[in-house]
């Protein structure tokens, strides 16, 4: 059991606008027997945004947020799709390249740091699968998920590209719908199951393009008469959930699609108090999922 | 299994209102490719089956299509491989997605073709000829920048599932950034702030959600999806001022002083006064939910160990133009299903030591 132990790289998401995911994580990683030491000195890990202006200092702060994780000896693990694949970005880039190597660590030795490349950067979703495992997980379950219809939304970034993930075919994943099984709930298959909730280029093409995508998705879940979307990654969350009302401004139809976080949906079925795991703090309501979940038994 | 189902996409447009799906069974045959058994469909059962093709090698592009939800070409994928990989009895094939289908599997291209004239997809020379009546030259590092990109054999496959583009149809599609970036990026092109601007008209290049979905379809290694990023690496340092540009500004000003984003503070940095006024009812809708930190709004708190980030961001800084950033080749990359023993990417630096 002990040997589930992390370095816990939060991300700016957990930190800012999703503390229900900070707070569910905690929560739903020690009842599983996860140990989380929080990496609290480790910075924004540059989102894509860094990456396209300053590519070395993207490389730089990542492989001191590495650094941190190798100090403690153990895997890194994050709680974001776009942390997980620019932190593996960062250690493919430096494991492969010695110059790049040398570079970066003449800079981290600026303050006493170096990057070793011993651990691994590893997500939540992988952990709950091959860390704590779906057997365990099952057995775990006092609440099943059966009377919910469940949509999973993977987010990009922990599917593709596969040179940088590699967990799982990216054309075909399973993950989430391991553990939703797992937790005796009916994954639903839609048509966005894969797709982009549009995240990121809000700040260039809100119109254009990102909430025309947020409404395509959840739309889609909507279709298959999905009780909730869930995901594991807290800005697909954000998209879908609190700029859905946005999203149902431009298409001039309401969706109303509950979005839940991964461990959220995993508390849930653990037995956990919706409150403490931050239902209540979502933009779109839960109401009828927490009225569903407390009257079943 | 002895025999599987290939449903098709069937639709023509001088007789059916809408199109439909068709499916034939064909026995499974070790070694057996989508495209060879569209062949034996027409060949054997309905010889009014459409679809192009060429090379069957791989190598022209023709025969690109949708197999179960995502492009890819037919000639290249194993039927014995796809049932496998959906687990299934039958295999979806359906034209090119995101564009006109003119008939069965036979998608416009010529709609496509019109978007990549808008970046010039032609060498236009830097300087005349070299006097001693050679070639235009160029050293192999230089070649290795532009390599994958001029792999490109203009399949759309790309296209097929690219996010941006099914939300928008002005979208530019990332083979044609890819193109974009193939020139602009060759040390003899003389239009690189040509084809830039073409490519942010509209602010274009900044719609792509970066969602890597047409790196995972291309099946030449082009790299669309890290084109479209170099291209945005190359207007940033030829100095085009944009929304994508000021986002990274705020987050290399929020990591060298505090260490996290702040996401409060972004939209009144990112789009000033208005863009604040115009985005307040959200904050304070984020704010009343509890998602959203009063303390956030005055800037927030500091990760620990603060001083090391300010030194390596100084010196990073300092750094960063003498260090040359090489471009890995991704080929032969494979996942499987146990995380501790993925097969990493076979790196090679074409360009360095040769």
């Amino acid at each position: 059991m002990s040997q589930l132990k992390y370095a816990f790289y939060t991300g700016c998401s957990a930190k800012g606008v999703a503390p229900e995911l900070y707070d569910s994580t905690r929560l739903v990683a020690e009842k599983l027997g996860m140990e989380l030491i929080e990496l609290e000195a480790a910075t924004c890990c540059g989102a894509g945004a860094v990456q396209e202006k300053d590519e070395f200092l993207a490389y730089t702060i990542n492989a001191r947020n590495l650094a941190l994780a190798e100090e403690l000896g153990l895997d890194l693990l994050t709680i974001c799709n776009t942390c997980t694949v620019m932190l593996r970005d960062t250690k493919f880039k430096l494991d492969n390249d010695p110059e790049l190597k040398a570079a970066v660590n003449e800079v981290l030795r600026e303050a006493g740091l170096e990057y070793k490349g011993t651990s691994e950067v590893t997500h939540f979703l992988w952990e709950v699968i091959d860390g704590v495992g779906l057997d365990k997980l099952k057995s775990m379950v006092v609440r099943p998920l059966k009377d919910f219809n469940i949509a999973p939304f993977y987010g990009c970034h922990i599917i593709r590209p596969v040179y940088l993930i590699g967990y799982e075919d990216p054309d075909n994943p399973k993950s989430m719908e391991m553990v939703i099984e797992a937790l005796g709930g009916n994954p639903k298959d839609h048509e966005a199951r894969l797709a982009c909730c549009g995240f990121h280029s809000f700040w260039s093409a809100e119109d254009e393009v990102t909430l025309r995508l947020t409404a395509m998705d959840t739309k889609a879940a909507k279709e298959e008469k999905a009780d909730f979307m869930v995901t594991p990654c807290p800005l697909c969350h954000t998209q879908l959930d609190a700029m859905q009302e946005e999203a149902e401004e431009r298409i001039g139809t309401q969706i109303g699609m509950p979005i839940l976080h991964l461990p959220q949906m995993i508390g849930l079925a653990l037995g956990m108090n919706p409150k403490d795991l931050g239902l209540h703090k979502h933009i779109v309501p839960t109401d009828n999922i927490i009225k569903k979940i407390t009257s079943s038994k | 299994m002895e025999t599987f189902k290939l449903r098709v996409f069937r639709y023509d447009p001088t007789k059916d209102s809408e199109p439909y799906y068709k499916e034939y069974t064909l026995p499974v045959e070790k070694g057996m490719t989508v495209l060879a058994a569209l062949f034996k469909v027409k060949e054997e059962q309905d010889p009014t089956l459409s679809f192009r093709y060429n090379c069957r090698a791989a190598i022209c592009g023709s025969c690109s299509m949708r197999i179960n939800g995502h492009g890819t070409l037919a000639c290249k994928e194993q039927v014995t491989k796809i049932l496998e990989k959906y687990n299934t009895d039958t295999i979806t094939v359906e034209p090119i997605g995101n564009v006109k289908p003119l008939k069965d599997l036979i998608f416009d291209f010529d709609y496509l073709l019109n978007k990549m004239k808008k970046v010039k997809p032609w060498f236009i020379p830097k300087e005349p000829p070299p006097p001693d009546g050679k070639e235009y030259r160029q050293s192999p590092e230089d070649h290795h920048k532009i390599d994958f990109a001029s792999d490109c054999i203009l399949c759309a496959s790309c296209v097929s599932e690219c996010n941006a583009f099914k939300a928008n149809e002005e979208y530019l599609t990332p083979f044609v950034f890819s193109k974009a970036y193939r020139y602009a990026a060759d040390s003899r092109d003389g239009a690189k702030r040509e084809r830039l601007e073409a490519v942010l008209d509209k602010l274009n290049l900044e719609w792509c959600v970066r969602c890597w979905q047409c790196t995972t379809n291309c099946p030449k290694e082009v790299q669309p999806y890290e084109n479209i990023i170099r291209l945005r690496i190359m207007a940033a340092e030829e100095g085009f001022k944009t929304p994508g540009e000021r986002h990274a500004e705020i987050f290399e000003e929020d990591i060298r002083e505090r260490g996290l984003l702040n996401e409060m503070l972004l939209p009144i940095r990112q789009e000033g006064l208005l863009g604040a006024i115009k985005r307040a009812p959200f904050g304070i809708k984020m704010l009343l939910k509890g998602k959203a930190n009063i303390a956030d709004f005055f800037g927030g708190h500091k990760v620990k160990r603060h001083e090391e980030v300010v030194k390596i961001y100084e010196k990073a800084k300092e750094k960063e133009k003498e260090v040359r950033i090489r471009i890995p080749q991704i080929l032969g990359v494979v996942y499987e299903d146990k995380r501790k023993t993925i097969r990493r990417a076979n790196f090679l630096d074409k360009g360095g030591n040769e």
